[in-house]
Formats: structure tokens, C-alpha cells, sequence
């Protein structure tokens, strides 16, 4: 099977408007025509996780964040780089393809993405989620307890929390990577991935940590971009494999990579 | 020791002189908050467009100032400490309502006529600002008429002033401000140390929680570093990274930045970021912004507040 022939699957199997003008879903790096020898679905195409991949002998890699760290995957600033000089021709020496399948991902009516970390996180009711889960119940714990158990059950390492550790939550409100979402009072618990700190379009961090010093108790879980839309590529891989058949497909993850 | 006779009327002289000198000069009537501002404008200098991000966000601009605090962010923790410790106008680095728009939305001005429909209902530049009726903005906004505070946000003017204290803000604050290789530029050699080692003397130093996160290989040595508090241009780690050991930046992107230093790791190079926090990374400029205000507004006490690392760390 060519690579082509694989990104037209999914097309066709994603029951979605595909987002054909979307400057994300695209082939990065490789060829339409390559003969596929196995796929690996990742979060980001990292240089260790496309090392990974390569020796698993696989040689399409569907991740959801860019290659060439910038959100359109431009590389005219970067044709001397030393850094783009090793991954490029480790790429291009090893014939890897990458596509990315970001838009496409979180159009589809279940997205991989929320399902699968509210999954590791421990939070149920959002196994059909779709990008915007809404408000779901837990049982009551404290917000400490709850980061916890994100940590434990998910294997994140670096989990960067906000608010009393000794409140109690029982509501929680999740968002995919950059989509942390805006804070609001219904819910104890905002778990996000990444967003700007401060001057942004809604700051959780002071929002979070005023509303506790007025008496108001609330908390906010930032996993990490990367980690917070992981899991549910293990999820994509098994969807993939439901319609492409005689190729080995798995899921590589990206590597934390904090130390702590 | 010897002793020495003071005749109690040579004492009390010397002390009146002791006393005099060491009190600033105080006008009879304190000034405005908008006649320090005014003050602290002309000496920084350049255009203020009342449509910047920059200005008076509550309280009474005509307020008698009593004290200053600046501020990386003026938090309630921030506000509370100014209220006991006499501040009544607060300078902030970063919002004070929750985001740029940093208050409730402003209302659209008027389309010219004629002119195609916008996006329309929301102020600030597209950034939506909060409720007027949201209880935590409510609260704030109550305890800072409460207390007679006044905040002002000084923003575009504090980082790009040619001095460029953020940086050295933050090099004084580490301890390493005799080691900048060259003016205007954010490369400084500081003495080696091992990047773990270096970790934990910078949270000592820099009174850190949660927040701090590192990226790289944490046996290599560091001597070389890059000081990008707040935000670090995303091209500069792309462009500088091999001239240095370690990035450090308030925030970055982590599909842009963090990953560029994931990707160093993995090519085998010893290259290192680290994030410190936003706002952490920024309350060292602002403690030299309360210096340098002693030095414009010599009239009322100017001091600085930490708004700290509001983060801690799952366990």
C-alpha cells in the first residue's frame, strides 16, 4: 500500500467535511507514491520517536503536532540549522513519510484526543467525547488527591497545579493541548495542556489563584501540550487498523520530555 | 573599647542630622497616582496610546499615593500585602483582570458607515475580557476600591527600555550580573556548575515551586546562558541555540520550543532550556522597576512585591 493510498482511507473512513484547505493535515517530509511498510501514530513527531519508529521498521508516521517546530511546518528559516540538518537527513536517509493529522482529528465526532486522556487521567463519562467534553462528575476527592491520580494513572511526570491542595473537586473540565479551556465556575477543575501564562486571551493561572484567595475553590491541572493529547493516539492506531490491512500499525509516543 | 564622651547636646544634634538625612524629602500634599504616572511616563519616555494594554486598570487615578509597589502581577496575595504594607498604587507588569482585554469587554466602537460587517461584541483587540458581573472580578475590583489601591499596568515602555532591566532584573537576582558578554544582549557566562546543580541554586534563588521545568541533559556542565524572562521569541533558541548551554525563559511554546530542545537532546548535542514561569521570571525586573522608580518619583517610598510561582507540582 503507497502513503497516498493510506491518507485517502482515512478520508474516507473519518466521517468528516475533510478539511482539504487546512495547512496542517499534509504529507511533511516523503513521498505519496512510497511503498508503505508499517504505520506509527505518535502525538509529535519528535526526533527520538521518529528513531523509535524507524527501527520499529516503520516507515509512515501520523503524528498530530508538527516536525519542524513551527505550527505550518515552514523550514525556509531553517535550511541551515544544524539541528533541521540531522533530523532532515535522518528522515530523508531513513525514507520516512509524516503526515500530520491534527485538523482532521478534532473535526471527527469522537476525538482521540480528549477520550483518551480523560481515559488515563482516570475521569469517565467521556469515552464519546468530542473536542468539547463539557462538565464531567467524579467521585469527591481533593484537588491534591485528583492530581495525584492524574499522575499515577497516566504516567505524566511534570504536572503543574494550581489552587488549595486540600479543596475538594468533584467536577472537571477538560481541553485538548492548546485548547486549555477558559475558566468558568461551574466546574472545580480546569485540566488543560499548555496555554500562554499570562496576558492572553483568558489567564486561568491568576484566575485560578485569585478565586481561592477570595474563598472561591477552584483548581487548575496543566498537563503538559504534548502528554494532555498522547494517549489517544493509541486509540487512532487501533482505529486505523479497523480499514488498513496488511500493514503493521502502532503507536510510538513522544517522550516527556522534562526531567524532575 | 574606649569610651567616648557625648555631651547629650552634641547627641541630640548628630541624631537630628542622622534622622534628616536618612528621610526622603516629603511634600506637604502627597501627589496623585496620575501625577506619578505622568512623572514615571515623561522619564521613560516614547508615545502611550490610550489603546495599548498599558494604563490605569481600577481605582482612582486622582488618589493621593501614599506608597508604590510594583509587581511582576498583581495578584490578590499581591494586593492584600500592598494594602498592609502602605502601597497604595500598584505598578504591574501583567494583567490584574484575568487576560489582555484585562477587565470586562470594552463596547465596539461604531463601524463607519457603510463598512462591512466585523466579528463585532468583542473588545480589547479580540481578546474577550470577564464578566462584569463574575464574582472573582467582582471580588478584586470590591477589595481594591475597598482599600483605596489604585493598579496600573506598565507593560511595553518597562520591556523595551534601552537599559533592558527585565534581564538584568532577572541576572541580578541569580547572582550573575558581572558575567554579560556584551551590552544589550542576553548572553551571559556565569560560573560552572553542573545543569542539576544549577536547577536547584535558581529555584533557591529565585524562591520557586512548581513551576520550573527543564528540558536537556542534566550531567552537562553549564557556563554559558541566555536570560529570556516573560515570553522568549520562539526563533531566538532556532537562530542563538549553540552559542549557549542553556535557554532560560519565562514561557515558551512547546510545539515550537521545548521540542526544538527535546530534538537537541536526541541529535546527541548538550543544549538545555529551561522555563521558569511567566510570571516568576518576571518579578525580578519589576523589583528593579521599584529601584529605578526611587530614582524618578523621590516623593513617596516606592518598594517591590513578589507575585511569586503560583504553581505547585503533582506528587
Amino acid at each position: 500500500m503507497k502513503v497516498r493510498e493510506v491518507i485517502d482511507l482515512i478520508k474516507q473512513n473519518a466521517g468528516i467535511v475533510w478539511p482539504d484547505r487546512s495547512f496542517r493535515d499534509t504529507l511533511k517530509t516523503g513521498d505519496p507514491e512510497a511503498e508503505v511498510k508499517g504505520i506509527a501514530t505518535t502525538m509529535m513527531a519528535t526526533f527520538d520517536m521518529l528513531k523509535r519508529a524507524n527501527q520499529a521498521g516503520l516507515n509512515m508516521i501520523i503524528t498530530h503536532e508538527d516536525t519542524w517546530w513551527n505550527d505550518r511546518d515552514e523550514t525556509k528559516d531553517l535550511l541551515t540549522n544544524p539541528l533541521y540538518l540531522k533530523k532532515a537527513d535522518f528522515i530523508n536517509k531513513n525514507g520516512l513519510n509524516i503526515w500530520r493529522n491534527h485538523d482532521s482529528t478534532h473535526a471527527m465526532k469522537v476525538d482521540i484526543t480528549v477520550t483518551g486522556t480523560l481515559r488515563a487521567i482516570g475521569v469517565k463519562g467521556g469515552e464519546n467525547a468530542s473536542m468539547r467534553p463539557g462538565i464531567l462528575p467524579i467521585p469527591e476527592m481533593t484537588l491534591g488527591e485528583f492530581a495525584s491520580q492524574a499522575k499515577r494513572l497516566s504516567g505524566i511526570r511534570h504536572i503543574r497545579v494550581v489552587g488549595d491542595p486540600k479543596q475538594k473537586v468533584s467536577k472537571v473540565l477538560d481541553g485538548p493541548g492548546y485548547a486549555t479551556p477558559r475558566f468558568t465556575l461551574d466546574t472545580d477543575v480546569v485540566v488543560g495542556g499548555e496555554s500562554q501564562e499570562a496576558d492572553g486571551g483568558f489567564d486561568n493561572v491568576e484566575y485560578v489563584a485569585d478565586a481561592n484567595s477570595l474563598g472561591i475553590h477552584k483548581g487548575l491541572v496543566m498537563l503538559g501540550h504534548v502528554v494532555s493529547e498522547q494517549p489517544g493516539h493509541d486509540d487512532y492506531a487501533k482505529w486505523l487498523q479497523t480499514f488498513i490491512k496488511g500493514v503493521p500499525i502502532q503507536y510510538v509516543a513522544a517522550e516527556e520530555p522534562f526531567w524532575v | 573599647m574606649k569610651p567616648t564622651h557625648i555631651s547629650r547636646r552634641q547627641f541630640a544634634a548628630l541624631a537630628g542630622t542622622v534622622a534628616a538625612a536618612s528621610l526622603p524629602m516629603r511634600s506637604a500634599t502627597p501627589p496623585t497616582a496620575q501625577a506619578v504616572v505622568d512623572k514615571l511616563q515623561a522619564a521613560l519616555g516614547g508615545e502611550w496610546p490610550a489603546t495599548g494594554v498599558e494604563g490605569f486598570k481600577a481605582g482612582d487615578p486622582n488618589s493621593p499615593v501614599k506608597g508604590i509597589a510594583t509587581t511582576a502581577m498583581a495578584t490578590m496575595e499581591v494586593l492584600k500585602q500592598a494594602v498592609k504594607a502602605n502601597a497604595n498604587l500598584v505598578i504591574t507588569y501583567e494583567p490584574t483582570f484575568f487576560g489582555r482585554a484585562d477587565g470586562p469587554p470594552k463596547p465596539a466602537p461604531a463601524p463607519p458607515a457603510g463598512a462591512a460587517p466585523g466579528r463585532g461584541g468583542r473588545g480589547g483587540g479580540g481578546f474577550g475580557g470577564i464578566s462584569p458581573d463574575d464574582p472573582v472580578y467582582k471580588g478584586k475590583k470590591e477589595f481594591i476600591e475597598k482599600n483605596g489601591l489604585v493598579v496600573y499596568r506598565l507593560f511595553d515602555h518597562w520591556k523595551s527600555r534601552k537599559e533592558g532591566e527585565m534581564v538584568t532584573g532577572l541576572a541580578d537576582a541569580l547572582g550573575w550580573s558581572k558575567g554579560r558578554v556584551k551590552p544589550d544582549d542576553v548572553l551571559y557566562e556565569i560560573p560552572s556548575a553542573s545543569y542539576e546543580d544549577l536547577v536547584a541554586q535558581i529555584k533557591k534563588k529565585l524562591n520557586l515551586n512548581g513551576g520550573l521545568r527543564a528540558v536537556g541533559d542534566r550531567k552537562s556542565t553549564i557556563r554559558k546562558v541566555m536570560l529570556c524572562p516573560g515570553t522568549m521569541a520562539p526563533d531566538l533558541i532556532y537562530r542563538r541555540y549553540a552559542e549557549a548551554d542553556l535557554m532560560i525563559a519565562g514561557e515558551v511554546r512547546e510545539w515550537e520550543n521545548t521540542f526544538f530542545a527535546a530534538d537537541i537532546v536526541a541529535a546527541g548535542e548538550k543544549h538545555g532550556l529551561i522555563t521558569l514561569g511567566r510570571v516568576a521570571s518576571e518579578d525580578p525586573g519589576m523589583r528593579a522597576c521599584a529601584a529605578w522608580l526611587k530614582t524618578v518619583v523621590k516623593d513617596v517610598p516606592a518598594q517591590f512585591i513578589a507575585a511569586g510561582d503560583l504553581y505547585w507540582r503533582a506528587v
